[in-house]
Parts: structure tokens; C-alpha cells; sequence
């Protein structure tokens, strides 16, 4: 198999003699982690299996979030019935609570149930996205040869912060249910989860891809 | 907001169900009432819950001839009527300022109807224990059903001629009616006690549906005056909580709200739990099981326990709803003035009178006719007895409570 690989001559794990570091050269450093991270994500889409995992792993990740929304729920009582908004645009750009907007159509089908929010399916294909490409990464390094390696849990990390980002719009909800005790702080921290989790995705991805090893 | 709604196929199920004619309209019950279905909610299970829902389509009120659903007095655009007096609070009035919080939801996050549709009994497809809200006016009588209100909360109606606002919190299990006027209420997003505030669209006075009194002005509206409105109470009308078997053998000529409500929502689906067995989620009535959202007071009683509760200027009661239904006629103090509490078994709902001269009520009836009572030897029907009748409605415990910690309590 081929690992990805740099084709600007390539860059090590460790720090080469003479490279920059957060502390001598913060902007430097930074972009290296850029490139760096983009050789890896470029390489492993670049694969069959890279895009697989990316595929797979976003499909999973979006149907995951729109169940965490109860969007999409096995409650219907069959047939199929399908119903939509009068003014969907407008309608689709209401926001309901932080990062939940309104649902433009409920589209019922057997037992399944799914209310289809245009900017919540926007949302969760773009941390689907993140959580993919970053487990893509992973899965390329770990099957490639041992000098591209990263540690195996890298990549099962990578998608936690994102799933948890799903259940922030419907926190307080969700503490209804299970019986916890809701607070104004715990209320109000719930509604960060979605910038976290894209931060923390981001964060997670510049990880991964500096760990890669691509060889020269 | 108006819609179009493209129904590809009906199921088979429905199909089935009611060409049987097991929706119920074949094999009403002619008499008492079937075997399990409870008296009062939560925990209790009920015998005929399942079967196929169909409340599609429906039309404006303003199509049924029976609907009085034009305003039959005019009302400046913004006007809100109001008690001369203001109710009772349990508490100083900045402590529900400070005690309220977000409830997670945005300002209208959850949409209020505001164009309501309905259709007849006999044209809807509803389970016998589904829960239903009743009003009844001067002959208009319209259902709205539970699970169609727990995602809106609030209902933007006319009934009877008059603007009202058909209002239900599913966190404290209330259900109250309020007049409007020339303004619309909403769902401010934010809770006291765990229950809904609302706030009317004129001026964004913020009103806890339980205490029905303006707490502050919010900061929607421009409005000048709005101040005047803070501290004073909301006018009421009695809303039923009850099945939708009892309702429709009670008022067969009802009207029930129907699914098109202009949302995409699922309402196959109750987000705060089940009322069915097992009762979960936020209904749930176990011990350990205590409100997700801080409340101003706190007591030891079965905090779930359903209550029939009524408040005046001077006061607070509640009565424990078991034990109303099952002793038919409780006493207690509201203030300084006696009251009287009796039950309606036919429609499982209690009213409350004030009964200051201690006037002799009993039961006098037949139970299956809608238990008549007797006042010192005169008789009348449970919500029409010869005494002030007070606004009183269902409530849980741990709600009333922390709005009324020093309220009269009977049976609890």
C-alpha cells in the first residue's frame, strides 16, 4: 500500500534540525502544521480506503446527529406521509435554540420518522466531514507502513467531541429525560457544544496530521 | 403560516382499524367507564391506549357552524384583559424574576398555533386515553389534543367569541385557558418552578402560565406602558384535562384540533417521556425521580402527585386529585373563606367554590349521568353549583407548591 506522501519532498514526525517550533517560530510552525496536515488528508482521500472510511464514517456520523436531534426516529405508525412548510426558506433559516433551526418538512415512511432541518443536515455534514476525514487519515497511517503510523487511538478518539456536539441542541431536553438536574450554567454551557466540538474536531485533525509520518 | 400537505398512501393499519370501527365511534361506551382507565394521570395505566391516530387535514374553526370563532367583541390591537385583582403570588415577585432560567429554547423556539384548524369528533382517529384539553363555551367545544400541545404549548384561538389562549406546560402538567384580547401569547423560552413563561406579543410582559401574573417586561417590544402590566393577573377560563373518550361522550358535537398546525413536527412522539406504561421520562413517578429545574421551594410530598388547585387574591389550595374522585366531595380553606372542592367523574376533572357560608354540598346523583350534587337540598351539576366557582385546574405537585409553599392542602 502507499502511504501519503508529500510532494513537496516530504517532512518527518520528529522535529528536523533547524525546523520551527511553537516556541522559535509560531507562524511558521503553524503553517507547517497546515501543510502537513493537508499532505495527510489529501493523501488519504487520495485512497480507496481513505474515502471509504470519509464516507462511510460521515454517513454514519450524520444519521448518529439527526438521531441525537430526534429528527430522525423510528415513531411513525406507517404509511408514508409527507408534509412541508408553506414558506420553507424562510422557515429553514429559524432558529429554534443555538444551532437548531426550524424543520422545513416531516417526511413520514413505515416506522420512520424524519423532520428535515436544511441547516441541521448542513451542520451535520460538515462534522460528519471533519469526524470522517480525520478517522480517514488515521485508517491510511495505520494501514500503511509502520514508519507512517500513528497510535491506533488517535483515530477512534477523533469522532467524540463531534458526536457529543450532536446532543447540544437538545440538552436541556435531553436532562428531561434522563433526570438530571438542569442549572442556568449547565444550560447555558450546553449551548458552546457545537463550537467546541467543531474546535475540538479541528484541533483532533492538525493532531492526527502531524503525527503522520510521510515519508520523503 | 399555511401549508400543503400531500398524503401518498394511508396505512393499512388505519385502513383496518376504521372500517372496525375500533376508533371508537362504533362501541362508545353507553355507561361507566371501561375497566383501567384511570381516574387521574401518571402511573395509572390505561386500557385502551393503542390504536391508529389520524388527525390530519382539518379546516378553520370559522367553517363549523357550531364554532363561534369570530371575535364577537372588538379589541384594540393590543389590548389584554385583566382581573381587577391581582391573584396571589407565594412569593415576593423578584423572586420569580430571579428564579426563572432558560429552558434551553429560544424566544418561540416553540411555535405557538396561531391557526388553529380542526375537525369533528367523528372525522378524527384518536385513542380513547389520549389526553385531551376541553373548553367548553356557550356551546362551542373544542379538544386539543395533548400531543399536539407538547410541542407548542400554547394555542392562539377564538372560542366562544372571545380571543383566548389555550395554554399547556408539560413540565408541571397544567393546562389553562386565558383571554387575549388584541394580542397573541408566546413561548418565551424560559421557565420559573419548571413552568412555561410566556409573553404576550404586544409588549413582552412575561406571565408564568400557574401564577397568570405579569413578572417583568421583557426586551422584544418597544412598548410604552408595558410597566403597568407587571403585577397584575391574567383573566381565566376553565380548561378540562381529560381522555378523549370521556370528552366525546360528554360533548359528541366537539370540535378537536387537528395535526396542521403549519410546523414540521413528530407528533408520534412525546419528547418529555410517556404517559403510558411505564410512565418514564419527566412523568415519571418515582421516588427518586425529583424536577429537572430548580424550584423556588421544595416539599416532601410525592412530588408527581396531580393536584386540583385554585388561587384568589387571598390565597392558595390544592387538593389532591385521587383523593377528590375518590371521596367525590372535599372541604378545605382558602384564605380566610371555606371552600368546597367536588369531583366530575364523567370527565375526571374537580371544581372548586368558595363557600363561605358553609352551605351543606353533597353527592346527590348518579355517577353515570355526571354525579349530581346537592346544596343544602338543591341540586346541581359539578360545575354548576349555586356557590362562586373558582378558577381551578390540574397541576403537579412539586409545581404548585413552589409557587404556593403556604398553601391549604387537602388529602396531600
Amino acid at each position: 500500500m502507499t502511504a501519503p506522501t508529500d510532494d513537496r519532498g516530504g517532512t518527518e514526525t520528529a522535529p528536523e534540525s533547524g525546523a520551527p517550533t511553537p516556541r522559535t517560530a509560531p507562524l511558521a510552525w503553524g503553517g507547517r502544521l497546515l501543510a502537513r496536515t493537508g499532505v495527510a488528508v489529501r493523501g488519504a482521500v487520495g485512497r480507496r480506503d481513505g474515502r471509504a472510511t470519509l464516507v462511510v464514517v460521515a454517513a454514519l456520523y450524520l444519521l448518529t446527529y439527526l438521531w441525537a436531534l430526534r429528527d430522525l426516529t423510528a415513531s411513525g405508525p406507517g404509511g408514508v406521509d409527507v408534509f412541508v412548510v408553506a414558506e420553507p426558506v424562510s422557515t429553514a433559516l429559524t432558529p429554534l435554540s443555538p444551532f437548531l433551526f426550524e424543520a422545513v418538512a416531516r417526511v413520514e415512511a413505515g416506522p420512520i420518522v424524519y423532520l428535515f432541518r436544511p441547516v441541521n443536515v448542513a451542520l451535520g455534514i460538515g462534522l460528519g466531514l471533519l469526524v470522517g476525514v480525520t478517522l480517514a487519515v488515521s485508517v491510511v497511517s495505520w494501514r500503511g507502513p509502520e514508519a507512517c503510523r500513528i497510535g491506533a487511538g488517535a483515530g477512534a478518539t477523533a469522532g467524540v467531541p463531534g458526536l457529543l456536539s450532536g446532543f447540544a441542541c437538545c440538552g436541556p431536553q435531553l436532562l428531561v429525560v434522563i433526570g438530571l438536574q438542569a442549572s442556568a450554567g449547565l444550560v447555558a454551557a450546553m449551548q458552546w457544544m457545537v463550537p467546541l466540538a467543531v474546535a475540538s474536531l479541528l484541533l483532533t485533525l492538525l493532531w492526527v496530521g502531524s503525527r503522520v509520518r510521510i515519508p520523503e | 403560516m399555511s401549508h400543503t400537505r400531500r398524503t401518498l398512501l394511508t396505512t393499512l393499519a388505519a385502513a383496518t382499524g376504521a372500517s372496525a370501527g375500533c376508533l371508537g365511534r362504533g362501541g362508545r361506551s353507553s355507561g361507566g367507564d371501561p375497566d383501567g382507565e384511570p381516574l387521574v394521570d401518571l402511573g395509572r395505566p390505561c386500557a385502551n391506549s393503542g390504536g391508529p391516530v389520524d388527525l390530519s387535514g382539518g379546516r378553520p374553526a370559522t367553517a363549523f357552524e357550531r364554532a363561534r370563532a369570530t371575535p364577537e367583541t372588538a379589541s384594540d390591537d393590543g389590548d389584554l384583559p385583566l382581573r381587577e385583582t391581582p391573584l396571589h403570588l407565594g412569593h415576593d415577585r423578584s423572586a420569580f424574576v430571579d428564579g426563572q432560567m432558560s429552558g434551553g429554547v429560544g424566544h418561540d423556539g416553540i411555535p405557538s398555533i396561531d391557526e388553529p384548524r380542526f375537525a369533528r369528533a367523528a372525522d378524527v382517529g384518536l385513542p380513547d386515553c389520549e389526553r385531551v384539553f376541553g373548553v367548553a363555551s356557550d356551546g362551542d367545544v373544542r379538544a386539543y389534543p395533548q400531543r399536539i400541545l407538547v410541542r407548542h404549548e400554547i394555542v392562539n384561538d377564538v372560542v366562544g367569541g372571545d380571543p383566548v389562549a389555550v395554554t399547556y406546560c408539560p413540565l408541571t402538567g397544567t393546562a389553562q385557558g386565558f383571554y387575549r384580547g388584541g394580542t397573541t401569547f408566546g413561548v418565551s423560552g424560559r421557565l420559573v418552578n419548571s413552568n412555561l413563561i410566556m409573553w404576550d406579543r404586544a409588549r413582552d410582559v412575561r406571565w408564568p402560565q400557574i401564577a397568570a401574573t405579569g413578572i417583568e417586561v421583557g426586551g422584544q417590544r418597544d412598548a410604552d406602558g408595558a410597566d403597568r402590566y407587571v403585577g397584575q393577573s391574567l383573566r381565566e377560563f376553565r380548561v378540562v384535562w381529560t381522555t378523549w373518550r370521556r370528552w366525546r361522550t360528554r360533548h359528541p358535537d366537539t370540535l378537536v384540533l387537528t395535526e396542521e398546525t403549519g410546523s414540521a413536527r413528530n407528533y408520534n412522539r412525546d419528547p418529555y417521556g410517556s404517559y403510558e406504561p411505564p410512565v418514564s421520562g419527566h412523568y415519571s413517578t418515582d421516588a427518586g425521580r425529583q424536577p429537572n429545574f430548580p424550584l423556588l421551594a421544595y416539599d416532601d410530598a410525592e412530588s408527581k402527585r396531580v393536584v386540583v388547585g385554585a388561587r384568589t387574591a387571598a390565597g392558595a389550595v390544592a387538593f389532591d386529585k385521587r383523593a377528590l374522585m375518590g371521596a367525590s366531595v372535599l372541604t378545605g380553606e382558602l384564605g380566610d373563606t371555606p371552600v368546597v372542592a367536588v369531583a366530575d367523574e364523567g370527565i375526571t376533572t374537580g371544581y372548586v367554590y368558595a363557600n363561605p357560608e358553609g352551605l351543606r354540598v353533597e353527592r346527590d346523583g348518579d355517577a353515570d349521568e355526571g354525579a349530581v350534587y346537592a346544596v343544602d337540598g338543591t341540586p346541581a351539576p359539578p360545575d354548576a353549583l349555586p356557590l362562586d366557582r373558582l378558577q381551578a385546574f390540574d397541576a403537579m405537585w412539586f409545581a404548585w407548591h413552589g409557587f404556593y409553599p403556604g398553601t391549604e392542602r387537602v388529602g396531600i
